[in-house]
């Protein structure tokens, strides 16, 4: 188990280097970013001035170098645009972007669960027509017209939510609904299926002869056995998660990476696009790694050697 | 159901506060990239900064400048007295005197660390103390920009900085502004509150809060809910609702942005001859553009400058009419009776429905015979192209905000070709070689005498309406969304400041 882990540790490093290293090549192809970042009447010198303070002057292979030497300890270089630590901006961004994804999931999972639950025992019903309708509305809503549409009612119509920016909860309630809602669909329909599958099984019918409560024989039979496709796609669902949030996040001015780093990228701020790629790699690897133990705990006879 | 009643007071209870009171809120579409006011390049950014500090000298509304923190007093061609406005004082208490600005100029001139806005200064060669007040610069050549180069002069404090350091001082700003920095929580809000001891008189705002609200609708939406109070970059088709709310209103103002299209004029083609390119200004009908594409929000113009900028000459500006008729009739004699095609490429989303305004130049040179093929592409690597001249089209759209407000700033920049012998190389942006008007635009830059300079501009203007090197479209129209509270006027060179600023109900 535990070598296991650090085996499973050692990828998530080798995967990180590989973003790391795509981002830089990438970048550098993209073209100058000396050019975007004086007025386009600056003179030449003045370009070259800044190239050589960047350290743009120098071959790709000293600069890649460095950047590698760098990254070891986690300095990013400092933001072309603002000159701030690179690492820092991305981490401040960081903190509202989980939140929000964080909020989003939870939301998802806490109304997707019961709702796949529902729609699988009730199997037939009106319930079941409704959730799963609601559920395929759900995956086939555009996020961003999911969003207009959250601040035409609640914020211009009702006036009941604030409709941009942060800083109280109430503040987290729309977006969290708009970055959700996809989430919450998959997870309907995945538990749903997952359920009905189980209810057919040997063992349910089992638990059921032994006379044991309805309740019980859902929740403790058929749903524990459905949750590991449910946490696969939670697992995978927070990479869309994340991306939804760029979205999401640039509709409610959210203070988060998404549009941060997409304004970084249109002005080739390297530092800061590479350290998001970096933080992102390394979330979503140590993400797929918890998935992986969880199965272990959701179902005993997985064994990872 | 009293479960719901009691969520919805809840809810109810917990509107935004914000836009309410003496507190004015301007959403822009970013936020700020630093507190650093000489070291940024962008107006968002701008906007902020322009509240905490002052400059040496400053633009009023209407474009010109004045002397603000001091007064600049030219001794000869190469040498500039400048005296130091007395009893200044910084938000932290220190005095405003010539050492700071001579700390200012050197932070500025520093080779090893160039800040963005070095690039303004480099003709200067060395500048002295001469007084507790009062300073002597020297530059390298005339520098008949100086004044207006001084409105980017933003005054930093020196002790602070030494103290503190470059970083922190550009996360907690110290300057001599009608407002004092509070908070900064990046992306979210940057906070400010009245400097009571401005020198210049007390604001009458007592708070002043920046949002970035990067959705143009989601924008809207705040302005009209009245969480906002100024918006920027206002779409024209948003101008209706705005004003159909009730609470917010449009108001627009003719900026220093003029639109164009660049012509390759090098080698052999078409676009070579000059009776070509005036065609083409006589099939554009500008005026269909800006009402029909732009809503209205655009003034057209005939030449590279506008009425904001020094060196405007009304005459030498004067639209082409739009005369389909007489733009064939150039075409024949050109030797082009059938017409000809040529390639033009455009950004999408960086001015006001730019695109648009290109899709619209295709159809109307289409009527006389001209096709074109538009390539339409992202600003950034758009913008790149250009600059390192690996430009794959005959032709591009751009647009030109002279904030300098100076026909230097335009017409060296964009237009000189580097014809005078021993004179600096062609610059970037056009192939056009006029050396009438190459020779008339460097001996600009070297008068400091605002007559001289005025007829040399002239002159060149003459050459820029004969030789047509560009499409001119029009100066653009920048529109805001205003709270009706807000007595403010927008200005030309986008700058919103709250001094100016007042609420009224």
């Amino acid at each position: 188990m535990l070598t296991y882990v650090l085996r499973r540790l050692l990828l998530v490093l080798v995967v990180v280097w590989g973003a790391a290293t795509l981002a830089f090549g990438l970048l550098y192809l993209s073209g100058d970013p000396v050019n975007l970042l004086l007025p386009l009447d600056a003179s030449p010198e003045a370009r070259e001035d800044l190239r050589r303070a960047y350290g743009f002057d120098q071959p790709l292979y000293v600069q890649y170098g460095r950047y590698l030497i760098k990254l070891t300890r986690g300095d990013f270089g400092t933001s072309l645009r603002s000159e701030e630590p690179a690492l820092d901006l991305v981490l401040v961004r960081m903190g509202p972007t989980l939140l929000l994804a964080g909020w989003g999931l939870a939301f998802a999972v806490a109304l997707g669960v019961p709702a796949g639950v529902l729609a699988a025992v009730r199997k037939g019903s009106l319930a079941e027509l409704a959730t799963m309708t609601l559920a395929l509305l759900g995956q086939s809503i555009p996020v961003f017209w999911l969003g207009l549409m959250l601040i035409l009612v609640f914020g211009l119509e009702l006036r009941w939510l604030p409709i941009s920016g942060a800083g109280s909860w109430k503040h987290l309630i729309l977006p969290t609904i708009t970055v959700g809602t996809f989430v919450t669909a998959s997870i309907a329909r995945l538990t749903r299926s997952g359920v009905i599958q189980e209810l057919r099984s040997d063992h349910v019918r089992t638990a059921r002869a032994k006379g044991l409560a309805g309740r019980v024989v859902v929740y403790k039979h058929a749903l524990r056995n459905a949750a590991i496709p449910v946490v696969t796609i939670i697992g995978l669902q927070l990479g869309a998660l994340l991306s939804g949030a760029v979205i999401t996040e640039t509709i409610f001015a959210w203070p988060g990476i998404g549009r941060f780093v997409l304004i970084a990228v249109s002005q080739r701020d390297f530092p800061v696009v590479q350290a998001t790629v970096v933080v992102f790699a390394l979330l979503l690897a140590l993400v797929n790694l918890i998935v992986d133990l969880a199965y272990l705990w959701l179902d005993p006879r997985v064994r990872y050697a | 159901m009293r479960k719901i009643g009691i969520l919805l007071v809840f809810i109810l209870a917990a509107l935004p506060a914000w836009a309410a009171g003496d507190t004015l809120v301007i959403a822009q579409g970013v936020d700020a990239t630093t507190l650093d006011p000489v070291n940024h390049q962008e107006t968002p950014t701008g906007n902020v900064t322009a509240q905490i500090f002052d400059n040496f000298y400053r633009r009023t509304p209407d474009g010109k400048y004045e002397p603000w923190l001091g007064e600049a007093k030219a001794l000869d061609d190469l040498t500039w007295e400048l005296t130091v406005r007395q009893g200044v004082k910084f938000h932290n208490g220190e005095e405003l005197n010539a050492e700071v600005i001579k700390f200012n100029f050197d932070r500025l001139l520093n080779p090893d660390k160039p800040l963005k806005y070095s690039t303004y200064f480099k003709p200067i060669k060395s500048v002295e103390v001469t007084g507790p007040y009062t300073l002597k610069v020297t530059t390298a050549k005339p520098f008949p920009l100086f004044l207006t180069r001084l409105t980017y002069f933003w005054v930093v404090p020196k002790q602070y900085i030494e103290e503190k350091g470059d970083a922190y001082f550009a996360n907690h700003p110290v300057g001599t502004g009608p407002y004092k920095f509070v908070r900064w929580v990046k992306d979210q809000e940057i906070v400010l509150e009245a400097n009571e001891d401005y020198w210049a008189g007390k604001p009458k705002i007592k708070k002043v809060v920046f949002r970035p609200i990067p959705e143009a609708s989601s924008r809207v939406a705040e302005l009209m809910t009245g969480g906002v109070d100024i918006i920027t970059n206002l779409a024209p088709e948003a101008v209706d609702v705005v004003n159909g709310s009730g609470v917010a209103e449009a108001r627009t103002v003719p900026s220093i942005r003029n639109i164009f299209v660049v012509l390759d004029v090098k080698g052999e083609g078409p676009l070579h001859d000059p009776k070509v390119r005036q065609a083409l200004n006589y099939a554009v009908d500008k005026k269909a553009i800006i009402e029909h594409v732009l809503g209205g929000n655009g003034v057209p113009v005939g030449c590279p400058l506008n009425p904001y900028i020094f060196g405007y000459d009304e005459k030498l500006c004067e639209p082409f009419p739009y005369d389909p008729a007489k733009a064939k009739e150039l075409l024949a004699e050109a030797g082009y009776p059938g017409g000809f095609s040529f390639t033009m490429g455009s950004p999408s989303g960086r001015y006001l429905n730019d695109r648009q305004v290109a899709e619209a130049i295709v159809g109307q040179l289409a009527k006389v015979g001209v096709k074109v093929d538009l390539r339409v592409q992202e600003w950034s690597s758009y913008v790149g192209q250009i600059l390192e001249r690996k430009i794959p089209t005959d032709a591009w759209l751009i647009g030109w905000g002279n904030a300098q407000f100076d026909a230097d700033n335009t017409l060296f920049t964009l237009l000189y070709g580097g014809t005078v012998e021993g004179g600096p190389p062609q610059t970037r942006f056009s192939y056009w070689a006029d050396p009438a008007f190459d020779k008339a635009v460097l001996e600009a830059q070297s008068v400091v005498d605002q007559t001289k300079r005025q007829a040399l501009y002239k002159k060149a203007l003459e050459r820029v309406r004969a030789g047509a090197p560009w499409i001119f479209l029009h100066q653009q129209k920048d529109i805001y969304g205003v709270n009706k509270r807000v007595k403010w006027q927008p200005r030309p060179d986008e700058l919103i400041w709250a001094f100016d600023a007042e609420i009224v109900k």
